[in-house]
């Protein structure tokens, strides 16, 4: 591992500790919810995530659809599955908070309606790269990769144009929207170091994608050269 | 269930989550170099 590499993990993992300690100790308790509250610096950081990895699987797919260029479907690979693992966060810690505030763990509004079709939309993505058979599957993938991005904007608009029971947008969100100054920033340190995990994610699980694709090619290689012999 | 609970339970469920990922990543990575040193030792 380069030392560029093992110098980012250590920044990241310090971001981490520091990221977390402001969440749960620096962070103003809020005054409706309570500490449930502080879900939050989880919870959109890794949605932020999820979404960043499915635009990069959007635009790699795009790419290996003109190029037809390995690299790029093995970033598309590699930004779908770890697009998956904060989605799957993302629906795991919705419900956690969800409990004690509503009441309930689910509800079939806009928003997580559409975030669970996005994660099945990608999981699907992955069950087809894993299982498919045949020359075509990276191109499916791509295709599926394509259009599946197509909810990713629907579910970021999804509380804006339908009532729902989730909490309004805290940016971007209209005159009424925001957060408390001393909450935001602690925010943008759990996005940083979040994106730090994600980009770390998809380093390693390129890395492994480009060395199964090379060995792959090298047991074709060998195959072949056995059946001429 | 209470809010410091919920609270505790999220953090541990999100951690939890990407140790298990972590750990798939390195597992799978020990299997092709094992799988890549096999091939270079066979050929």
């Amino acid at each position: 591992m380069k030392p560029f590499s093992i110098a980012f993990i250590v920044l990241t993992l310090g971001l981490l500790a520091f990221s977390t300690y402001q969440a749960l100790f620096v962070a103003p308790t809020e005054q409706t919810m309570g500490e449930v509250q502080r879900i939050f610096y989880y919870h959109v950081p890794s949605a932020w995530v999820a979404g960043v990895c499915f635009f990069v699987n959007f635009l790699a797919s795009i790419a290996y659809i003109v190029k037809r260029n390995e690299k790029a479907d093995a970033l598309a690979a590699a930004s779908a599955e770890v697009g998956v693992v904060f989605c799957t966060i993302v629906l795991l810690t919705g419900p956690i908070w969800a409990r004690p505030v509503w009441g309930i763990w689910w509800t079939w509004d806009a928003r997580l309606t559409t975030t669970l079709v996005l994660w099945l939309i990608y999981v699907s993505y992955l069950i087809v790269r894993r299982f498919a058979a045949g020359s075509q599957t990276q191109i499916l993938a791509a295709v599926i990769g394509i259009f599946g991005f197509v909810d990713v904007p629907i579910v970021y608009m999804s509380i804006r144009w339908f009532r729902t029971q989730h909490p309004s947008p805290v940016m971007a969100g209209g005159e009424n929207s925001g957060l408390d100054p001393a909450m935001l920033h602690v925010f943008f340190w759990n996005l940083l170091a979040f994106t730090c995990v994600g980009i770390i994610f998809i380093g390693l699980r390129y890395r492994l994608q480009t060395m199964e694709d090379t060995l792959e090619a090298e047991h074709a290689q060998l195959a072949l050269e056995g059946g001429s012999q | 269930m209470s809010g410091v609970f919920a609270l505790k339970a999220a953090y541990a469920v999100t951690w939890i989550v990407q140790l298990l990922y972590l750990r798939y990543l390195l597992t799978r990575f020990r299997r092709v170099r094992r799988e890549i040193n096999d091939l270079k030792r066979h050929s």
